[in-house]
């Protein structure tokens, strides 16, 4: 149900952007080397799919890569700075300042330092996603959830392990938003650092394509990029719906 | 084991108002008694105070022979990942088992351990949270309206049970209910306010007993001093 919902969406939203750039087209008589006709999409879209769907696969496969990665990051720092004590409190300020520098501006220096092969890609999706993580994991498990943390405060049975369970679970809905809105960043960030300058994945396709002033191409590529990401956050939504109902029993 | 309060104030940060102000009694012996008193008058800060969850007040507090205080309120609850049997199981401590079976039992809870928390009843809940505090070690055990959603029987059930089981422990039975603090408890500190004095009145309730009916004329002298301590 998540799943077929994300692709309507998705199907509506990407019909009304074309829609309106034909609209654009055909109102001011642009020529189809500014933007291509319905034909003109059609055929390409039939003459570069193999080719593209292959290549917003290995962006994908990056973008998942990098994603587990900045989770897993943000679980593990997101946990340490839960605590109110000093430690706690220089993370999450320096969580909150670091975010607000742009990655995409320094992804140059990334390029430079690491060339443009896969570790590169790797990093900066991973760099993409991983604040916005890290602030809602920061987030959730700063704050306790007093009614249930007492018992086993006052009792002496409260553990690091125990809090931090107590807080996932409580938030669980918060947690499973969160990974799945992830995606949309991992992807971006994958398909930023392919344009920037990698060789390889849909982002590096849609500079070729940009650089041929092909706009038929680009267009062919964001259809797929969009229907492979609500593939992919559909499914994480409904892992994070299986997961929920395993665990809270409901 | 006693408890004695002494010149207690309490005012919060920010606030210019005390909470309470030169608050002092005794509770000389163990047993069921009462902190009563009109919503505002710092019944649960004082027993925060006790528990030592509220570090910033003024004056003594003196629990001669009691070291472990604990205190449970009504809307508190269970982690909700497994069943309420389970969760009690891992908090029974060893050489427990036979008294949690009994509590258990006593609080009408035999159907409700498969369930997880959230599908219990408020009363229920309730139960459930109260029997975990009790399977613990404690010398004080403040109960803040921690049965506030039980209907009146079962309520009175639990109560006169917990006075036979534990009678050598300290309880401090926070409620709005004058009958069944007037019925129940032993000692019942009337707090009062910090612009009154004194600030606290304390009365001597009725402690009823399993074995020990109550008179109806004395229930009734009792209530009427409380209403007349707090109004």
């Amino acid at each position: 149900m998540l799943l077929h919902r994300r692709i309507y969406q998705f199907l509506i939203i990407y019909a009304i952007g074309l829609a309106c750039l034909l609209l654009i087209k055909y109102g001011l008589g642009l020529s189809d080397y500014v933007i291509p006709g319905p034909v003109d999409i059609w055929h390409t879209g039939t003459e570069e799919f193999e080719r593209y769907f292959f290549d917003v696969l290995n962006t994908l496969a990056v973008a998942v890569a990098g994603q587990v990665i900045s989770i897993f990051i943000a679980l593990l720092v997101g946990i340490a700075g839960r605590q109110a004590t000093w430690f706690g409190s220089f993370i999450k300020v320096a969580a909150y300042n670091v975010q607000a520098y742009p990655i995409v501006a320094i992804a140059p220096i990334i390029f430079i330092l690491l060339g443009d092969g896969l570790l590169t890609r790797l990093l900066i999706a991973a760099m993409i996603c991983y604040f916005p993580v890290l602030l809602s994991v920061i987030g959730i498990m700063a704050e306790p959830v007093v009614d249930i943390e007492h018992f086993y405060r006052v009792t002496g049975r409260m553990r690091w392990q125990l809090e931090v369970k107590i807080r996932a679970f409580e938030n669980l809905n918060k947690l499973t938003t969160v990974i799945a809105g992830s995606a949309t960043l991992a992807m971006a960030g994958t398909i930023v650092a392919e344009f920037i300058a990698a060789n390889a994945g849909i982002g590096y396709s849609i500079r070729v394509a940009l650089y041929q002033s092909n706009l038929a191409k680009i267009l062919v590529a964001l259809f797929l990029i969009g229907i492979t990401l609500s593939v992919y956050q559909g499914v994480l939504e409904l892992s994070g719906v299986i997961i929920r109902r395993a665990w809270t029993g409901k | 084991m006693s408890l004695q309060i002494q010149n207690l104030a309490l005012k919060y940060p920010g606030s210019s108002n005390f909470v309470f102000q030169d608050l002092s009694f005794e509770l000389k012996e163990p047993g069921f008694n009462s902190l009563f008193g009109p919503s505002g008058v710092g019944k649960t800060s004082l027993a925060k105070i006790l528990t030592g969850d509220m570090p910033h007040f003024y004056g003594k507090i003196g629990h001669e022979g009691m070291m472990t205080f604990l205190y449970s309120y009504n809307t508190e609850r269970l982690p909700g990942w497994s069943g309420v049997g389970k969760h009690l199981e891992k908090i029974t401590p060893a050489g427990r088992l036979e008294r949690r079976e009994e509590l258990i039992s006593i609080f009408g809870l035999e159907d409700c351990l498969r369930q997880r928390f959230s599908q219990l009843s408020l009363g229920q809940q309730n139960r459930v949270n109260l029997l975990r505090y009790l399977l613990q070690d404690f010398d004080l055990l403040i109960m803040d309206e921690s049965l506030a959603n039980v209907d009146e029987l079962t309520r009175e059930k639990i109560i006169l049970r917990i006075k036979t089981l534990y009678p050598q422990r300290h309880f401090l039975y926070i409620s709005h209910n004058v009958v069944e603090v007037s019925k129940f408890c032993r000692e019942i500190v009337v707090l009062r306010g910090a612009e009154r004095h004194p600030q606290s009145i304390v009365i001597r309730g009725q402690d009823a007993r399993i074995d020990r009916e109550i008179d109806r004329g004395r229930l009734d002298q009792t209530m009427l001093e409380i209403v007349n301590a707090s109004s």
